[in-house]
């Protein structure tokens, strides 16, 4: 998976325009990404990529650029 | 422990039974938005609630189970040769539930009765109990009561619980095989309690008796990290289990799960290959009722029941603990299955 699919694959998760999610797009702007959104991004991730979110994960991710190095940890490159 | 099994008791009867008061979460969003609720609704699947009053107890939902159950069946009190209370919702610190249902039941004085300290496993977890005693000389019949109400220690301001929570009782009648039989109950439980802090009422046990803090009377959820080990332990809890028994995923006629949340139930089915039409989903009328959810779900979850063969259950249960257990048992199409809603006055103390 590139970072171009990886992005376009966050911003239809989390039903946000593509040209909003960057690297660098804080989780506070993604509405979406609340306490409930984590679930629904845990769920897509195990369903798509069998990764099974740590605690710590959940708790370092505060921009789009952590999600995308949580996918490069477990071997999805982008 | 490896998985399993016992020599297959004979299910009678399940009752469940709820308090009168309902709830339904987009009619009373209490200090939530409305589209804050909308989103959790949605998402959890929790429409309605039943809440239990400041008066009403898991063991008066469960005294009342127990009784239509003995009705229905024609039991004797004084024919109950074993009590078993599953809750983490007691009266009292002491004497156990189970002494205190014992006396409103009017059971024998040569009944065992002792209490579960477990929540969202306790189903599987009291079945293997009660039928490793019936498999044992001199048990005959056994009630396995299992109750909960966890609204009474949820915070209304706590979005992780709020909304979720509904309160129930059951009743599960079991007697002991009448001859001998090859059929076997399988039972698989676990435990991690490194992740006991993830579901925790901190406050009011002896740790920390009188917490200054009054949120610590309330129960905190980590949502993730509950989630994170749901993903991780019921599938191969699933596998494992039926890998033991010798039986393919179709065999099995329901899946019941802990009602624990209807988008990770369904998570769950869509990676184990399971049909949506073998998971019967109660949640959306009564919430998230912790283990009891389990008999509440045999009882409600409208199973199509052959006249002619037992249905094959595989139950599962999983939270608090953190603990983990499943119970592959058979329903027998005689055994009564009820649902009844907490009748006034009927409380262990007989008060209203």
């Amino acid at each position: 998976m590139t970072q171009e699919e990886a992005l376009d694959w966050i911003a239809e998760l989390f039903e946000e325009p593509r040209e909003k999610i960057t690297p660098e797009t804080d989780r506070k702007a993604i509405p979406a990404w609340d306490s409930l959104g984590v679930l629904t991004l845990m769920a897509a991730l195990d369903e798509k990529f069998n990764i099974i979110l740590s605690d710590k994960d959940v708790r370092g991710m505060e921009k789009v650029a952590d999600l995308l190095q949580i996918l490069r940890r477990n071997g999805k490159p982008t | 422990m490896a998985v399993t099994f016992t020599v297959s008791p004979i299910i009678r009867g399940v009752t469940s039974c709820v308090p009168p008061r309902v709830v339904d979460n987009l009619e009373e969003a209490g200090e939530f938005q409305s589209e804050e609720v909308g989103k959790v609704v949605k998402l959890a699947g929790v429409r309605r609630r039943h809440l239990a009053s400041e008066r009403e107890c898991s063991s008066d939902l469960c005294l009342a189970a127990a009784r239509d159950v003995l009705q229905s069946l024609e039991w004797n009190p004084a024919s109950i040769d074993a009590l078993i209370m599953v809750t983490q919702t007691p009266d009292y610190f002491l004497p156990s539930t189970c002494c205190v249902i014992h006396r409103a039941l009017g059971l024998s004085d040569k009944c065992a009765a002792f209490d579960v300290g477990l929540g969202c496993s306790g189903y599987p977890y009291g079945l293997c109990v009660a039928s490793m005693m019936l498999q044992s000389h001199g048990f005959r019949r056994a009630l396995l009561l299992h109750g909960e109400t966890p609204t009474r220690f949820s915070h209304s301001s706590d979005r992780a619980v709020a909304l979720l929570f509904g309160d129930a009782g059951s009743a599960t009648a079991l007697e002991a095989a009448s001859s001998r039989t090859d059929r076997k109950w399988w039972f698989s439980l676990h435990t991690d309690g490194s992740g006991g802090d993830d579901l925790i009422l901190p406050g009011g046990g002896f740790r920390d008796r009188f917490p200054q803090d009054a949120r610590k009377h309330y129960v905190f959820m980590n949502g993730a990290n509950v989630f994170s080990f749901t993903i991780k332990r019921v599938l191969p809890l699933i596998e494992d289990t039926l890998r033991a028994a010798g039986l393919t995923k179709e065999e099995i006629d329901y899946y019941i799960f802990h009602q624990s949340n209807q988008f990770i139930i369904r998570h769950l089915l869509r990676k184990a290959g399971v049909p949506e039409a073998k998971v019967p989903l109660t949640i959306g009328e009564f919430g998230s009722a912790g283990g009891p959810s389990v008999p509440l779900t045999i009882t409600r979850g409208n199973l199509l029941r052959p006249p002619d063969r037992s249905l094959t259950l595989l139950l599962l249960g999983y939270g608090v603990g953190l603990s983990w257990g499943s119970a592959l048992v058979d329903l027998p199409p005689a055994a009564v299955v009820n649902h009844v809603i907490l009748p006034e006055n009927c409380t262990v103390t007989g008060r209203g």
